[in-house]
């Protein structure tokens, strides 16, 4: 795994609001235990997580759909509770190229707005099937649908 | 599906080939019978069927039987999806945030049903 950002590729932004304190959203991003439960998804199989949260401190992030496992790894750049948290990311699902998440969490009242954003996603078929340009073809064909 | 950043595996497969794209490509056009959308290729209609198997499992095509013809459509909305690439990162985040606040709440509970634990 390379831990080095393409600097390319798109974003995207999720928010939330949670109800509890920013702390507490904090601390549910730092330690393996909470991460298991909420990170992996699929209750009939006993995901693992290892975490060790300092900056340039990595993790190792397996889940599983019953079928196939998941492995997702990245290293902490920035922590700062309980604000501010920034890590790289990489996954099957980013064609298990380094992207870039910062999560951001806000206090609002008693409950806390969480923004994520994650960015560097580079679209896996212009990447894997660039001489064929299937994504152009699937523009076209999409955009005729429409 | 659970993960969703996968669940556009079948659809990104089944359109990486060049030969299913051109049944997509004829099929955008209006729904055909099997038989009239092998003809044009080189290879047997054996082989043409075996991509449209591919497609159907894919969910990119839909399969209609009236009698002994067997029709096409295609199914745009998936096609739709597979061109909204970014959408499963989303998803995907959007899902484990849900279990996030899932996972606040229960805590949330713990602390007020125990006391001073």
């Amino acid at each position: 795994m390379s831990d080095k950002l393409e600097g390319r590729g798109k974003s995207v932004r999720v928010r939330r609001l949670l109800p509890a304190t920013a702390e507490e959203v904090f601390d549910a991003w730092a330690d393996a235990g909470s991460l298991k439960f909420w990170l992996c998804p699929g209750a009939t199989t006993v995901p693992s997580a290892e975490v060790d949260f300092q900056v340039g401190g990595s993790f190792r992030i397996v889940m599983s759909d019953g079928e196939r496992e998941y492995v997702h790894t990245g290293r902490y750049r920035e922590i700062r509770r309980p604000e501010r948290l920034v890590f790289t990311w990489s996954s099957p699902a980013t064609g298990d190229r380094s992207t870039l998440v910062t999560v951001t969490l806000q206090a609002r009242g008693a409950q806390t707005e969480l923004v994520l954003v994650h960015e560097g996603l580079l679209d896996e078929r212009a990447v894997e099937d660039h001489e064929a340009g299937w994504s152009s073809i699937i523009e076209k064909l999409d955009s005729q649908l429409r | 599906m659970r993960f969703e950043p996968h669940a556009l595996d079948a659809t990104y497969a089944a359109l990486a080939d060049p030969t299913r794209r051109a049944i997509l490509d004829r099929l955008k056009e209006e729904s055909s019978r099997v038989t009239d959308l092998a003809r044009p290729f080189t290879m047997s209609l054996n082989a043409v069927s075996k991509h449209i198997r591919v497609l159907e499992a894919a969910g990119l095509v839909e399969r209609e039987i009236r009698g002994r013809e067997h029709r096409l459509s295609l199914k745009a909305e998936k096609l739709r999806a597979a061109a909204e690439w970014l959408e499963p990162y989303r998803a995907f985040w959007e899902e484990r945030l849900d279990r996030l606040e899932e996972l606040l709440i229960q805590r949330r509970a713990e602390q007020g049903g125990s006391g001073e634990r």
